[in-house]
């Protein structure tokens, strides 16, 4: 079965932002220092375009953290647009509850623009905001399990899962690229099954699960969000990985 | 947490499913997968439910979801300067008591102080003037 392609940090997706906000060509180059142009000749084609690519982001980010410095909620704005989907992904993959993600996903942006004065640009932007995503989603937990939270609700009995984006739901869709009812059963089901058996685990673990496997971020981004060692992160995204495998083993092929 | 030794070739698996390993610490996981069934059924595990979660759809935050966030901005700064303004007559009351506190201390300790008493006073600076000097 072959499900619609996720979306991927090292991608953005560039129609998310909303180019018509802050006009770049006017802002004044940040002071960080740029990263070197990506002109290894090791690297293939494919990775030069990506790190270009990722490169331009991290250029774009600077100067909208610049500009949100500088009191502009316009580049607010743009950074909320050109984020949003990948933090209300990462809470909902984390909570499973719709609603509680949104919040949650809310609540980061609102720490990021109190906090923003103290982010001194070392390092990627995202992968700040990622850090105190997580922080924020891991803390929420705890606060959660205290109170014997377990009111979450299945992806597939959400009334707003129905709807598509351009009426007010979060779109989450699953289904085979051969259209038709029982594709999207399946698919809803399936999805629902993954969501459910991604909750059972350590939040640690499904943290890293959810990183790298559903938002595909790099080992190098997800050493800079959790501070684990590489060895540790290798060791614990492997162990992870085998929970998760044996909880979905009836579904596997 | 204790965590268990990445020289193990077992837990190197999902860094080689990730080609994330160094070419030697690679032929190690390639070793292992060629003497061990068990091994490559564990691998072909991970592979089949790797294509479930990386299959999950994308999910998108509701449209409306930057307007939220800046409506609850809002309400939170409002309700920071209601709070300021609420808090500033008992700030300006504060500092009006420390003051007053101040100030009576001041005039007592003045009071207590024998050396201002005699300047206050110039009959008693006079007769400490008269008085003999005890070798």
């Amino acid at each position: 079965m072959v499900w619609s392609k996720v979306s991927r940090v090292t991608d953005p997706d560039p129609s998310a932002a909303t180019p018509r906000v802050v006009d770049l060509g006017s802002v004044v180059e940040p002071d960080e220092p740029e990263p070197p142009p990506p002109d290894d000749a090791s690297l293939s084609p494919q990775a030069r375009e990506e790190a270009a690519r990722r490169a331009e982001q991290d250029r774009r980010d600077r100067r909208l953290v610049r500009k949100l410095k500088e009191g502009d909620e316009r580049a607010f704005q743009e950074l909320v647009t050109t984020y949003q989907n990948r933090i209300f992904g990462l809470m909902l993959r984390m909570i499973g509850n719709r609603q509680e993600a949104e919040d949650l996903a809310q609540e980061v942006f609102i720490i990021v623009y109190r906090a923003i004065g103290s982010y001194r640009g070392e390092g990627r932007f995202y992968t700040w905001l990622y850090r105190i995503a997580s922080n924020t989603c891991k803390n929420r937990i705890k606060y959660l399990k205290g109170r014997n939270f377990h009111r979450s609700v299945e992806i597939e009995d959400s009334p707003q899962a129905q709807l598509p984006a351009s009426e007010g739901g979060a779109v989450v869709t699953f289904q085979s690229q051969v259209p038709g009812p029982e594709a999207t059963v399946e698919g809803s089901r399936m999805e629902q099954v993954i969501q459910r058996e991604l909750a059972a685990l350590d939040p640690e673990h499904r943290l890293l699960i959810v990183l790298r496997d559903i938002q595909g971020l790099s080992y190098q981004d997800i050493i800079r969000i959790t501070g684990l060692q590489e060895g540790t992160l290798k060791s614990r995204l492997h162990r992870a990985r085998l929970a998760l495998k044996e909880r979905l083993q009836p579904y596997l092929r | 947490m204790a965590e268990p030794s990445t020289t193990d070739a077992d837990a190197l698996m999902s860094a080689y499913l990730d080609k994330q390993l160094a070419p030697e610490e690679a032929a190690k996981v390639e070793q292992l997968l060629a003497a061990s069934p068990e091994a490559r059924e564990e691998l072909d595990g991970l592979q089949n439910m790797l294509k479930l979660v990386k299959g999950l759809p994308e999910v998108e935050a509701p449209p409306d979801f930057y307007e939220k966030v800046a409506k609850k901005l809002r309400r939170r700064r409002g309700r920071g300067e209601v709070l300021w303004m609420l808090a500033l007559p008992f700030q300006v009351l504060s500092v009006v008591m420390i003051l007053v506190v101040a100030v009576t201390y001041m005039l007592l300790h003045l009071d207590h102080d024998p050396s201002v008493k005699l300047e206050r006073d110039p009959a008693a600076k006079k007769a400490a003037e008269m008085a003999p000097v005890v070798p």
